[in-house]
């Protein structure tokens, strides 16, 4: 006989012993019916376990490791990906948008007033130089830097200053610079820029700032340090660092250089129609590329505009 | 730049381990790139006294015995008594010379580090036992010298001594990055360098003194075009009593041009690079009788000019070049004897003939030198230098003290004269800032009292007066950065450390944020397009070929044309995002892939838009996208588009597009605006692109799309009576459209009275061949005020196929 049949029996023999309720004494009776009914049940729970272990074994069982199943063709399921960096472009933005910048786009297509003049590069200056730029016939610059937008994220956002006390907005955009591709190096990549005035800013706020932007992105507190730098636009200039996160491995021994910051040259707020006795401001920007490749461990910068389906469908 | 630690570390006064120090200078002065230390490259290399040189027969070998002191000789070579054999091929190696000996088992200092170092040994050679080898100044690293061995003073060095101590190479080489330095020219000599280390060390520095050279004036020998090619002009000019072209040691001066990243040329032209590499002032040596004779002169006449058309100038190495107006020449007389600041001519160059020379310091305009450096493609050590803006500061002393160093060097009584010329007013005006505590403190966020600010700036040899809360600061003239009080600031800030001011946040006002709506835009249709749509985001460069766009079928004379762009590939600005797209999609079909969709958002531009209110050329943010489907497939998805856009998009004909085969396309209009068109490629353009399946594309403007009046369509609307349904096929010409069909039955029923309908297409379907198809169309219908009965419904029927009937359709 069956263990299930075997219960089954049992189960009918206790209803033949519950019958037996009626030769016991009233005070007897409640707790002998309750035994009964704890076995019962007990009795009930075993089948159902039974039973749905018998259904269950209907089914054959299959290669879990094999790519598709046995008779059937392969699929190409019709769901799409989005490129990585548009993605962490998008969260770079609402990150900062939380914190309270407003977000505007760069353009592709800018000028040597935009790229230079309004930043403070004296003219012909070897400063220029060191931004390898493309050029049109007519003298148009492909942006090197999102720096580019500073002069119109400060006029764009003039009139906060009277209704805030402050201008508060970031750029994110891509950029292009004249140098040889190889697995770490590209034409054509994207930065975010941000820039800050008020009355009282400070290079503290500056640094506290980039830092929080960063905790929020990695989810972890961080230690920064920095380098001096040189740009024309800021005075004082800053290389910014942090630690290298713990998702990426850090150990809190390596150092992730981050793009560079400072406070904005007066002159560039003068340009912009900001007074810089009365305002002071400060401004940052670094690579997005390199965040998408820590974050994915991609390990050649040049997948990104290379189009390939293998690439994007990893994503 | 190359900074040797000894050379710093006898200028500034270290208690901090060199990482600290590293660190630190990393921290405050500039970036540091690499640090190499030196002394595991030199160990187990020796100074040696070639003792015998004897030519091995019909080899151009030598059998040397060498003495490396007597415990060394024991111990490599106990087979000779008192000497080690070793079998050398330089041609220079010479009885009683000191030489530099890689004992067996070192490893020659070149290939130290790399993937195969190459360790010597003890072999036979042409039959001799041959213990290690006697080395070239390449072979030790220290050079690109080859054509012999290094020779040692016998004045300092003394067999058996480790090379290391001899020539200073226990030493470790800071490479520091030249680009956060741009405006920093007096940190491009190691002295100025050291006053910085000194000043991040909250230690005051006192550069070391030169000599000078005492001599008489000559100042009218110098002539100066303008003050705006060249501030000041200096030289002297000496006698050399005993001509020091070659220098015949390898000794400490070598080794420290040698680690500076320069190599030893000529006694004199060591003394000029020595200096520069102290002080940042580069120097220049003519031969003076060549100098006249070019110039055609008894006495020199020197004078500094812009080049003119047509003018030519060939250089010390030899190349001749073509100056442009923007290069400032030397001149002998009138005739450019060397390119200012770049590099010296041929025609005064100093050789082992030398008897006199001329010694230059002098300041040009950086912004000249640097169109010359881009025009000629010079980058020495001394152009990288003058671009950075030398100070007239040093212009004299450092060529009174070269001076004097060279007249010293070749025995020389004295400096015969020197000249000098400056074309700003003298004294030198320093540049004097005043600025409050305050003004400091509120912009870095710190709290750093007036005694601290002073110490801090006076260490580097600004002075500063305290007046209560006012500072006024006096730079030093060697400071050509310091300009407004933001410059003291940033100087207080770096000297202090950066990452000593606390950290604070701004206050911010409870206002919401604004985003790009052309970023939300960008957002939501990826959302759509991907996770809908089954489309590949992918991103292409912006500058694509002219090939690539006539492919395509665009006009490449639109698109703006990049003039120094990296290859042809990449030579314009595209004018859409198709011809990107239709590329990727042949290269993913290389790649095995079939039946994908791939879209693209981003920035296009054209010629023919012409500029916006900025002058700058106007720009469109696209949708592209192409996709394995017919005309119905891309059109599906552009449906798909209007309703999660809320827009209303209208098709019309396709007059005609580069790309898409108009018969099988429509153009797609919001409002009365063309924003784009959609449908399948062109054969022809298919052909091109090596594009074998159906192949459809999409391209829209989105900047029309924001802002644009949004269309609420959703049109079901329920009544609370039953609904009925029925299915009608009607046998329509098949040039029938199948929108005037559909009108057809839409117009019929929107005349009856209190009637709620939906109507959706069930298939079209024609056989081959056949003149006429049947679309079929499911339609519910309902009365908003009672249940229609079986009568009603086929009056309805018969109306709209009488109303068809029109259009020559009978119902099937």
């Amino acid at each position: 006989m069956g263990k299930l049949e075997e219960l089954k029996a049992k189960l009918n023999n206790l209803g033949r012993e519950y019958a037996k309720i009626k030769t016991l004494r009233q005070e007897e009776r409640k707790a002998f019916g309750e035994q009964i009914n704890r076995q019962k049940a007990a009795l009930l729970a075993q089948i159902k376990a039974l039973e749905d272990a018998a259904e269950d074994a209907a089914v054959e069982p299959i290669d879990l490791t094999a790519p598709f199943g046995e008779n059937t063709t392969p699929f190409t399921p019709a769901s799409g990906t989005k490129h990585p960096l548009t993605t962490e472009l998008d969260r770079v933005a609402e990150i900062y948008r939380q914190m309270g910048f407003n977000v505007i786009e760069a353009r592709q297509l800018d000028d040597e007033f935009h790229m230079f003049d309004s930043l403070n590069f004296p003219k012909e200056h070897p400063a220029r130089d060191g931004y390898d730029t493309f050029r049109t016939e007519e003298g148009f610059i492909p942006p090197a830097h999102t720096s580019t937008m500073q002069y119109r994220a400060l006029t764009r956002f003039r009139d906060d200053l009277e209704k805030y006390g402050q201008i508060a907005v970031v750029v994110p955009g891509r950029v292009f610079r004249n140098e040889d591709v190889d697995a770490t190096h590209e034409h054509t990549f994207y930065q975010c820029e941000g820039v800050f005035v008020s009355k009282d800013a400070t290079l503290g706020q500056m640094l506290a700032t980039w830092k929080n932007f960063f905790e929020t992105y990695y989810g972890q507190k961080l230690n920064i340090k920095t380098q001096p730098g040189f740009f024309p636009f800021t005075e004082p200039s800053l290389e910014f660092q942090i630690e290298k996160p713990a998702s990426l491995g850090g150990k809190g021994d390596g150092w992730l250089e981050m793009g560079g910051c400072g406070m904005i040259h007066p002159n560039v707020l003068k340009t912009a129609g900001i007074d810089p006795e009365v305002y002071k401001g400060f401004a940052w920007g670094g690579g997005i590329d390199r965040l998408v490749m820590l974050k994915y461990g991609i390990n050649d910068v040049r997948y990104f505009e290379s189009g390939k389906l293998d690439f994007l469908k990893e994503f | 730049m190359l900074i040797s630690l000894n050379e710093l570390k006898r200028l500034v006064k270290i208690d901090l381990t060199d990482d600290e120090l590293f660190k630190l200078i990393g921290s405050r002065l500039v970036e540091i790139e690499h640090v190499e230390d030196l002394a595991p490259k030199y160990k187990k290399i020796y100074v040696v006294k070639v003792l015998k040189a004897e030519p091995i027969e019909g080899t151009h070998l030598h059998l040397c015995q060498i003495d490396a002191g007597k415990e060394l000789n024991n111990y490599v070579d106990p087979e000779h008594d008192g000497y080690i054999q070793v079998v050398c091929g330089a041609p220079n190696v010479h009885e009683g010379m000191l030489a530099a000996w890689i004992a067996p088992g070192a490893i020659v200092p070149v290939t130290y580090g790399t993937d195969e170092p190459f360790e010597i040994s003890a072999r036979k050679l042409r039959g001799f036992m041959s213990h290690g080898m006697l080395a070239a100044a390449d072979e030790l690293a220290l050079g690109e010298d080859h054509a012999g061995i290094i020779e040692l003073n016998p004045e300092t060095a003394k067999p058996g001594d480790l090379l290391a101590d001899v020539l200073d190479l226990n030493d470790k080489i800071i490479e520091v990055e030249n680009k956060s330095l741009t405006h920093r020219p007096d940190c491009f000599g190691i002295w100025g360098f050291a006053r910085e280390v000194a000043g991040i060390l909250g230690q005051s520095y006192r550069a070391p003194r030169m000599p000078a050279a005492d001599a008489d004036v000559k100042d009218e020998i110098i002539t100066i075009e303008s003050a705006d090619i060249c501030p000041a002009y200096t030289c002297a000019v000496i006698d050399l009593e005993n001509p020091l072209a070659v220098n015949p040691y390898f000794d400490f001066n070598a080794a420290f041009l040698a680690k500076s990243g320069m190599h030893s040329i000529s006694k004199i032209v060591d003394i000029t690079n020595e200096y520069m590499l102290l002080t940042g002032q580069p120097l220049h040596a003519f031969d003076y009788d060549k100098f006249v004779s070019v110039g055609g002169t008894d006495a020199p006449l020197i004078r500094v000019r812009l080049a003119r058309e047509n003018e030519k100038l060939t250089l010390l190495d030899g190349k001749t070049i073509e100056l442009v107006p923007t290069d400032i020449v030397i001149c002998s007389g009138d005739t450019p004897v060397a390119l200012a600041g770049a590099m010296g001519g041929e025609s005064t160059k100093i050789d082992e003939t030398t008897r006199r020379v001329i010694l230059e310091s002098a300041t040009f305009s950086l912004y000249n030198l640097r169109k010359t450096q881009m025009t000629h493609g010079i980058f020495s050590e001394a152009i990288t230098r003058f671009t950075k803006g030398q100070p007239i500061v040093n212009c004299e002393p450092v060529m009174l003290a070269a001076a004097q160093e060279i007249a010293l060097a070749s025995e020389s009584a004295k400096v015969d004269f020197i000249a000098r010329k400056c074309m700003v007013p003298l004294p030198l005006e320093k540049v004097t800032i005043t600025l409050s505590v305050g003004d400091i403190n509120s912009l870095l966020g710190t709290d750093y009292s007036p005694e601290l600010i002073t110490t801090t700036l006076e260490n580097t040899g600004f002075k500063v007066t305290v007046k209560g809360e006012t500072l006024t600061v006096s730079a030093p003239l060697w400071r050509t950065d310091i300009h407004i009080k933001e410059d003291v600031i940033e100087e207080v800030g770096r000297l202090l450390g950066f990452d000593n001011i606390p950290l604070d946040f701004p206050r911010r006002p409870f206002v919401c944020p604004t985003v790009d709506p052309m970023l939300e835009l960008k957002t939501h249709l990826r959302s759509v397009l991907s996770d809908r749509l089954g489309g590949h985001e992918l991103l292409t460069y912006s500058f694509v070929s002219k090939s690539l766009q006539e492919k395509a079928g665009e006009d490449p004379t639109d698109s703006y044309q990049i003039v120094n762009s990296i290859s042809p590939e990449l030579e314009c600005f595209r004018q859409s995002l198709l011809p990107s797209l239709l590329d990727k999609m042949h290269d993913n079909e290389k790649a095995g892939y079939d039946h994908f969709t791939l879209y693209e958002l981003n920035q296009v531009s054209k010629k023919s838009w012409g500029l916006n209110e900025e002058n700058v050329p106007k720009m469109q943010t696209q949708l592209g996208l192409v996709t394995h489907g017919d005309f119905y497939a891309v059109k599906h998805i552009l449906k798909e588009l209007e309703k999660s856009l809320n827009l209303h998009f209208e098709l019309k004909p396709l007059e005609a597009s580069a790309t898409l085969e108009p018969l099988h396309s429509v153009a797609i209009f919001l409002g009365h605006e063309q924003i784009g068109e959609l449908g399948e490629v062109k054969n022809s353009v298919k052909k091109r692109l090596k594009l074998s399946r159906i192949t459809s594309a999409l391209v829209i403007a989105l900047d029309p799309c924001l802002g644009a009046e949004t269309a609420p369509k959703f049109g079901i609307k329920l009544s609370r009576f039953p609904s009925v349904s029925r299915d009608l096929t009607f046998r329509v010409p098949a040039t029938t459209s199948y929108t005037a069909v559909e009108a057809g039955i839409k117009d019929t029923l929107n005349q009856i009275k209190d009637i709620l309908y939906t109507l959706k297409p069930v298939s079209i379907f024609r056989k081959k061949g056949s003149e006429t198809k049947n679309l079929s169309f499911h339609l519910e219908i309902a009365n908003t005020e009672k249940t229609l009965d079986g009568g009603e419904i086929s009056d309805i029927i018969d109306l709209i196929v009488k109303h068809l009937s029109a259009l020559g359709a009978e119902v099937v």
